[in-house]
């Protein structure tokens, strides 16, 4: 049986949340102010360090900060004690609790989760619940929704190192809506279609940030036997599946080769490498020859009844050996090479890996695990990768999506000691006054149904699952026509993109194309080219005149139509740009028409 | 702290803070542990520490108790003396070096020697032992603990250790400092006092780098007071100031403390042993060399003297021994000069005060540069009428803590006078020296 939840974070179109920067941020640019930072552990009471906190001081690294004055202020840099929290954004993700159908606390207590890796200049992340027991409606059953916080966004990253990682500032402390779900969630399909509509809710009222990067799945999965694992950062809904049924291959894979461990007898063992820098002394290698020029040691490690395991694919792309390299790299190290790897890929001689396997004292069953790396990091290396080696079932862990739907170790997953009150803002009582003023939207049912009967009902429902949903509202409360703009949408656009069209401004283009098109200038059908034309940010009347797309109607169509012979396939052949199909063939009707009775006229004259 | 209603439910079913229960709130059931009430919002929201770590506030339908809390182990209370050759680090509070208690949140200070060297691995690196002498918010302090620190200092100069590390709250720092460098005069060991702007109970707090910092400059062969803040925003170099030409500068950034009127004396970083001298600076002194004068006056007023100041305010100071202001412009306050009668001047209660022998001194709110009540009216007519401080370049707080001082020696006005205006630790400088950073 597998469990799977998910968590949303989704940003909220407000300003900052505890100080008063604008949210709206392109993430370019050059930072105005660089800043050098350290972080250390907190202590608690008992001397104790959280897991997760001390991983990654293991680490020892320096934080470089960019500052960008317009999004940023000494509240970021954390030089000024937080604001009182944003009501706006408190506003918007109670409103969103009240979509889930959601109950609000009676008081928010905002606390401070400790995040060393850099991300936050505090060394926390600011968090506060706002509501619990919601839930949403699947095609699978009810879904609940136990807990909605709302969170400041963390530093984005612009490189990390084994000594120093660069964050930038502008992005520090949007306003983010947390959305938790229990782990009633089946199977990867279902996943994505609980995600996709925890985002139409989230879309549907108009309040929410829009664009790349301002919502991210961070998935909860469990198996039978196996354990809690919390992936971060599935940008693709559509990848979802793919992600659980990773997963699930990587525990049960796991599991098999924990059973098989026990089997061999393997049991917990110490990290003690050997320095076998002088087997490579003469190598060919060229990873291991310039590593020693720069001064690196090689160390090896025995890893005994490893062998084959360390080779036993366990993700697509992903064996055993990789989960322990993972871990060696939380060193800073680029990542290990094991004896169940093809040693010519590192141009490595059978007879140096016969002269390891004899200073190892390898027996039969024994693998190696070898770390090409100034020689305290390599230690340290080592260690992870022996600590990683010696616990006997599938860790709990968090860890990073890839792009292919497997994923990567980023550190143990954290305990509940990262918590504790955010003592610089007071408690925010969340009174009946207060929930009454919150300006209700439209619910996702309520805009479901308008949108339906707005367009029909597959297009209406295209829509709202649509990123552009926003857009196409903007774009009809403008008067354009319902129908064009969601067939402009979601096919010409879509297509234009496809051809490799990018748009500068879509929403500006957009606006304009609508307004002109509502004036008459052009025909439905000149809408594609006038886009592609558009897409650099051209003004629609230059395109209009450069690409001869203005519309011919009236005396001058009648005349062009005339000239055709009122043969509606060539008029539209020659005028498909320019001439509206309509208004040809009710000129051509027309001139029937007229033929008609003038023969009939003439019929008379005979007689 | 919860409302009668809350306190009274709680006592009824045996429930403390820290206690496992069980809370219905809008039909919902939670458990968590009970947490206390903050200083501010609605008494009667239940406090709620849920098994995410989260605390949340609800209206509690019901409150039932699930199991008690474990019994708090409380440490023995440890100090630790000078073996001699090693550094005394003395709490006064502030949140230097404090720890939380991830239950409650609360923040406790823990100067223990254990806790402190767990906290801060690197101190190894020096011989050091601590002690806490009090733990108080430095706006709380008054010179009763000036004296206490004093005491230490002075103990631990007589056990033979080489160096002191104050750690103090950084809002009244700079009064301590000076303070501290009257009544120590000829200093053989660095007596160095430091903070954090950034309460230690963050990750990003820079009191490690600062009091390592301080420990370091405790071993260096200077005998001055010194305080030892972030020099930038960045957690890469330290100043080291004179205890008396220092200022916090900023309400909260790191690199709040700024030396007034001089360079700061060092930059130091402990990591690449860089100690570097950026003005001069005064050698431990010899044996028999050092003197010591502890006492002091606490009946002192600090004033301001601000637009709409009333005379009255300065009649009723006759209680105090001694008053300092802190004039506008080059020392200044409404003296009316010309005899306005829309003008409300302190002339004559400024007179009495001096007259019935309360030293009045003068300081400047430009913080920068020197005292000069010889150029305008107003400042003749203070400096006429016996106002101590013409030619002096002391911040407020270092004229404020000298007069605290003074008044600690002498009554004799001459003697306070002639005290005042000799230059003891630096307060005030012969000249005025262009400011690098500004050219």
């Amino acid at each position: 049986m597998v469990k799977i939840g998910i968590e949303i974070h989704q940003r909220l179109d407000s300003s900052k949340l505890f100080c008063k920067c604008d949210s709206r941020i392109s993430e370019e640019g050059k930072p105005d102010i660089t800043v050098h930072r350290r972080l250390h552990p907190v202590f608690s009471e008992l001397g104790e360090v959280d897991a997760a906190s001390q991983a990654e001081f293991s680490k020892d690294r320096d934080f470089e900060y960019q500052v960008f004055k317009e999004h940023n202020c000494l509240v970021e840099m954390d030089e000024e004690p937080p604001g009182p929290m944003n009501e706006d954004a408190l506003n918007i993700a109670l409103e969103v609790a009240s979509q889930l159908n959601a109950t609000p606390v009676d008081e928010v207590h905002i606390m401070r989760k400790t995040v060393i890796d850099g991300s936050n200049t505090s060394g926390f992340q600011r968090t506060s619940i706002i509501a619990f027991g919601g839930h949403i409606d699947s095609s699978k059953g009810r879904i609940d929704v136990p807990m909605i916080a709302i969170e400041e966004e963390s530093a984005g990253i612009v490189s990390g190192g084994e000594k120093k990682a660069v964050y930038r500032l502008d992005r520090l402390g949007i306003p983010l809506i947390e959305i938790t779900t229990n782990p009633d969630i089946k199977d990867g399909a279902h996943l994505q279609e609980v995600a996709e509509k925890i985002g139409m809710i989230l879309r549907a009222t108009g309040k929410v940030a829009r664009g790349l990067g301002t919502i991210r799945q961070d998935v909860n999965i469990s198996t039978e036997g196996g354990a809690r694992v919390e992936i971060k950062g599935a940008q693709d809904l559509k990848l979802l599946p793919t992600l659980v049924e990773s997963e699930v291959k990587r525990q049960t894979e796991l599991i098999k080769i924990m059973a098989e461990l026990i089997r061999r007898k393997y049991v917990s063992m110490e990290a003690a490498p050997i320095d076998a820098s002088g087997v490579f002394k003469d190598t060919k290698s060229q990873l291991i020859m310039n590593g020693l020029k720069a001064g690196s040691s090689v160390l090896a490690q025995k890893l005994p009844c490893h062998k084959g395991l360390l080779g036993t694919e366990i993700q697509p792309g992903r064996r055993y050996g990789t989960e322990l390299s993972d871990y060696a790299k939380s060193s800073g190290v680029k990542g290990i090479i094991h004896s169940d790897e093809q040693m010519d890929k590192y141009q490595i001689s059978e007879s140096e890996v016969g002269e390891l396997v004899k200073a190892l004292g390898m027996k039969e069953d024994d693998a190696f695990i070898m770390v090409v790396a100034p020689k305290a990091q390599a230690e340290k290396a080592i260690s992870f990768a022996i600590h990683r080696a010696n616990i006997s079932s599938v860790p709990e862990e968090t860890r990073r999506a890839n792009p292919d739907g497997t994923s990567s170790y980023m550190r143990p997953l954290p305990g509940k000691a990262r918590l504790y009150p955010e003592t610089d803002v007071p408690p925010i009582p969340i009174t009946k006054e207060l929930l009454s003023k919150i300006e209700k939207s439209e619910s996702l049912d309520q805009k479901s149904a308008r949108l339906g009967k707005l367009l029909n009902k597959e297009m209406g429902a295209r829509m709202l699952k649509s990123r552009n949903l926003h857009l196409f509202e903007v774009l009809v409360e403008s008067g354009a026509d319902p129908m064009l703009v969601a067939t402009t949408l979601e096919e010409t656009v879509v297509s234009l993109r496809r051809e490799g069209v990018e748009f500068v401004d879509l929403e500006k283009s957009l606006t304009e194309l609508f307004m002109e098109y509502q004036k008459g200038s052009f025909v439905k059908a000149a809408i594609p080219d006038i886009l592609k034309g558009m897409a650099k940010g051209a003004r629609i009347e230059a395109v209009l005149k450069v690409m001869r797309l203005q519309r011919i109607s009236g005396d001058a169509l009648g005349k062009l139509i005339a000239d055709e012979g009122y043969d509606m396939k060539k008029v539209m052949q020659k005028l498909r740009l320019q001439a509206d199909p309509q208004e040809v063939a009710d000129i051509i009707k027309k001139k029937k028409h007229e033929l008609e009775y003038e023969k009939a006229d003439k019929g008379k004259d005979f007689i | 702290m919860y409302s009668k209603r809350i306190s009274d439910l709680l006592e009824k079913k045996k429930i403390g803070v820290g206690d496992r229960i069980r809370l219905v709130s809008a039909d919902n059931v939670f458990e968590g542990l009970l947490m206390p009430r903050p200083y501010s919002g609605d008494p009667d929201i239940v406090v709620i520490k849920l098994d995410t770590g989260y605390n949340t506030g609800l209206a509690a339908q019901s409150i039932e108790l699930i199991s008690k809390a474990a019994p708090k182990k409380e440490g023995p209370d440890v100090e630790e003396k000078s073996k001699g050759g090693d550094i005394a680090i003395l709490g006064c509070g502030g949140t230097i070096a404090s720890k939380i208690e991830y239950k409650t949140g609360a923040v406790y200070p823990s100067i223990t020697p254990k806790e402190l060297r767990s906290a801060f691995p690197a101190l190894g690196q020096w011989p050091i032992h601590s002690r806490q002498i009090f733990s108080l918010f430095s706006e709380d302090m008054n010179a009763h603990h000036w004296k206490l620190l004093a005491d230490e200092i002075e103990r631990e100069i007589k056990d033979g250790s080489t160096g002191a590390v104050v750690m103090h709250g950084t809002d009244t720092m700079t009064y301590t400092s000076a303070v501290i460098s009257y009544m120590f005069q000829n200093l053989p060991i660095p007596v160095v006092l430091v903070g954090s702007q950034r309460s230690s109970d963050r990750p990003s707090s820079e009191n490690e780098m600062n009091l390592l910092n301080s420990v370091f400059a405790a071993t260096q062969d200077v005998g001055e007071v010194m305080v030892c803040m972030h020099a930038t925003t960045s957690d890469d170099v330290c100043h080291l100031h004179r205890g008396t030409r220092v200022r916090k500068m900023h309400t909260s950034a790191r690199d709040a403390f700024r030396s007034i009127g001089i360079r700061p004396l060092f930059a130091a970083d402990y990591r690449t042993k860089r100690f570097d001298a950026l003005t001069e600076h005064r050698k431990r002194s010899k044996p028999g060399e050092l003197i010591i004068r502890k006492h002091v006056n606490d009946n002192v007023a600090l004033i301001y003297a601000h637009p709409n100041l009333k005379p009255s305010l300065i009649s009723k100071l006759d209680d105090y021994d001694g008053v300092v202001l802190i004039g506008s412009g080059l020392g200044h306050a409404a003296m009316n000069a010309f005899h306005d009668k829309t003008v409300h001047g302190i002339h004559k209660p400024v007179t009495e005060l001096i007259e019935s022998g309360i030293p009045v001194v003068m300081s400047s709110q430009c913080i920068e540069g020197r005292i000069c009540m010889r150029v305008y009216t107003n400042g003749r007519l203070l400096r006429d009428a016996g106002v101590i401080g013409d030619g002096a370049d002391w911040t407020p707080e270092a004229a404020y803590a000298k007069l605290c001082w003074a008044l600690g020696q002498t009554k004799k006005m001459d003697e306070v006078r002639n005290l005042m205006m000799t230059d003891i630790a630096g307060e005030i400088t012969p000249r005025s020296v262009p400011n690098e950073d500004q050219v």
